[in-house]
């Protein structure tokens, strides 16, 4: 059916609004070189009038360093083949460039090249920001690994002369030191010891980071079999009852999970009163995640205390009650939040102490 | 078995600390040993090629080798040690402060025989000191050398 002249006008008016309304550049060139139609976003985005614009040849306005790939660009374009996703600058009224992503298509009968340009400056720096951020990334973790083997190496040497020494001194001069003598070499020993423990526990920590794993289907009950074992000694010595519920396999680093569960019944063993140690290790399917919970009947924590014990190097004992450089639980919850779960804890004293911590479980859709 | 002849321990350690207190160890351990030190890995290796001052050095049957050193490090020691056919079969522990995994994987990449972490207690120096002597000196079986 013949389409009425009142239609076709219409069909016109809509398409012209449309050309004028869009936020991408519209535009039509000949093969000389110019523009010979533009739709106002080009004014709205450069700064340049439309007459501007059609008066010179637009590789003009072209960035300098884009002007050969531009026509050669173009030059495809007249050999019939479309432009589907090229970018260049074009340069502003204020002499500032903007990125844009093209696409175009030549009309032999015509001699009119029809393309549209999109505006991706702001992309660009998006991605220009992402790559500077990922090298100072890579950047600053390689000097972490550095510090890691400066803490792990360089750090020990002078505090093993300094302990090893005093050690030494004390055997060979044994019969001239009065007990004040071996006393203060003793603290000086303790003290370098210390140290000593305390370097390792910041770099077992930021091992957390840089030697984590690839998360695999980890078997919870197994790893809660292997910790028992490496902890038999402690807990015969405490004389302690391990218990758990059905454990769960959970996608995650096995050998940190190994880690949180070790680090905290160590927790449970130390912080134990003299009576009978039970330690139960729990676990309850929430929504999309599991709950893991290890509870103790040991000497509880002040509800004061909930918020510092997880930071590093906080202890609530001296070193002469309980053991330990104050390391292990921050090193859970390190372990915890890289695995998107949270940490928390439950406690009464004189009663005993739950920890509970959730690990995401993306299953569901199974 | 009775050892026989005299067994040469070659220290490499450029730390004068670390030195003294391996051979306070060795000697602890075991008093008929005869230790020699080298003080960096060019040295070690001159030692071991009898050059220069060290024309008339004993061929040592164990290296005991720190990895940090200046001049050479232990790891570019032990990969000329394995590389040199005269060489190669001296067995070579490596001795050092070190714990970073990459050092172990390192060291037993280029044939070290084995890798200790000196301790920071001295008695469990002398102890680690006993052990590889006991093991070294004692217990395997070490080709002979005219």
């Amino acid at each position: 059916m013949e389409e009425s002249q009142a239609a076709k006008d219409q069909n016109r008016a809509e398409l012209l609004k449309f050309f004028d309304l869009s936020t991408d550049m519209l535009c039509i060139a000949d093969f000389a070189g110019y523009f010979t139609r533009i739709n106002p976003a080009w004014q709205s985005t450069l700064g340049h009038t439309m007459e501007e614009l059609c008066a010179v040849p637009y590789v003009d306005f072209i960035h300098p360093e884009d002007r050969a790939g531009t026509l050669a660009e173009a030059a495809r374009l007249t050999v019939g083949m479309d432009t589907v996703s090229f970018e260049n600058r074009y340069r502003c009224k204020d002499g500032s460039y903007r990125w844009l992503l093209w696409r175009a298509h030549a009309d032999f009968e015509t001699g009119r090249i029809y393309a549209v340009a999109r505006d991706i400056t702001e992309r660009k720096r998006g991605e220009d920001t992402l790559r500077t951020t990922a090298a100072e990334l890579a950047r600053s973790n390689d000097e972490l690994s550095q510090f890691a083997y400066i803490a792990s190496h360089d750090l020990q040497e002078p505090l093993r002369m300094v302990a090893s020494f005093l050690q030494l001194l004390e055997k060979r001069y044994e019969a001239v030191l009065d007990p004040d003598g071996r006393k203060f070499i003793r603290f000086a020993v303790d003290g370098a010891k210390r140290m000593q423990s305390l370097i390792q526990g910041l770099l077992s920590l930021s091992r957390v980071q840089s030697r984590a794993q690839q998360a695999t289907p980890t078997d919870c009950a197994k790893i809660l079999r292997d910790v028992m074992d490496d902890l038999q000694i402690a807990i015969a010595e405490a004389g302690a009852t391990v218990t758990c519920d059905s454990l769960p396999v959970v996608m995650a680093d096995t050998v940190q999970i190994a880690q949180l569960f070790q680090n905290l019944i160590d927790n449970a063993l130390k912080f134990r009163r003299s009576d009978a140690t039970r330690i139960h290790v729990g676990a309850i399917r929430g929504a999309d995640e599991w709950e893991f919970s290890v509870s103790d009947n040991g000497i509880g924590i002040e509800p004061q205390y909930f918020g510092r014990i997880f930071g590093i190097f906080q202890r609530l004992h001296g070193g002469s009650e309980v053991p330990g450089t104050g390391i292990g639980l921050a090193m859970c919850k390190r372990i915890v939040e890289r695995h998107a779960g949270r940490i928390r804890l439950e406690s009464t004293p004189g009663r005993g102490t739950t920890f509970f911590f959730t690990i995401p479980d993306k299953k569901s859709s199974a | 078995m009775v050892q026989t002849r005299r067994f040469e321990i070659l220290i490499v350690d450029d730390n004068i600390g670390d030195v003294v207190l391996t051979k306070e160890a060795l000697e602890a351990a075991d008093r008929g040993n005869h230790i020699s030190v080298a003080r960096d890995g060019c040295e070690a290796l001159d030692f071991l090629r009898h050059a220069g001052k060290f024309a008339n050095a004993p061929r040592p049957n164990l290296v005991l080798l720190d990895i940090n050193m200046p001049r050479k490090n232990g790891c570019e020691v032990l990969r000329e040690i394995r590389g040199d056919e005269k060489l190669r079969n001296i067995p070579v522990v490596i001795f050092t402060s070190s714990e970073a995994e990459d050092d172990i994987c390192r060291a037993y990449d280029l044939g070290a025989n084995c890798f200790l972490t000196k301790p920071a207690d001295f008695d469990e120096m002398v102890q680690l000191v006993q052990t590889t002597n006991d093991f070294w000196v004692n217990t395997v079986k070490l080709p002979r050398h005219s």
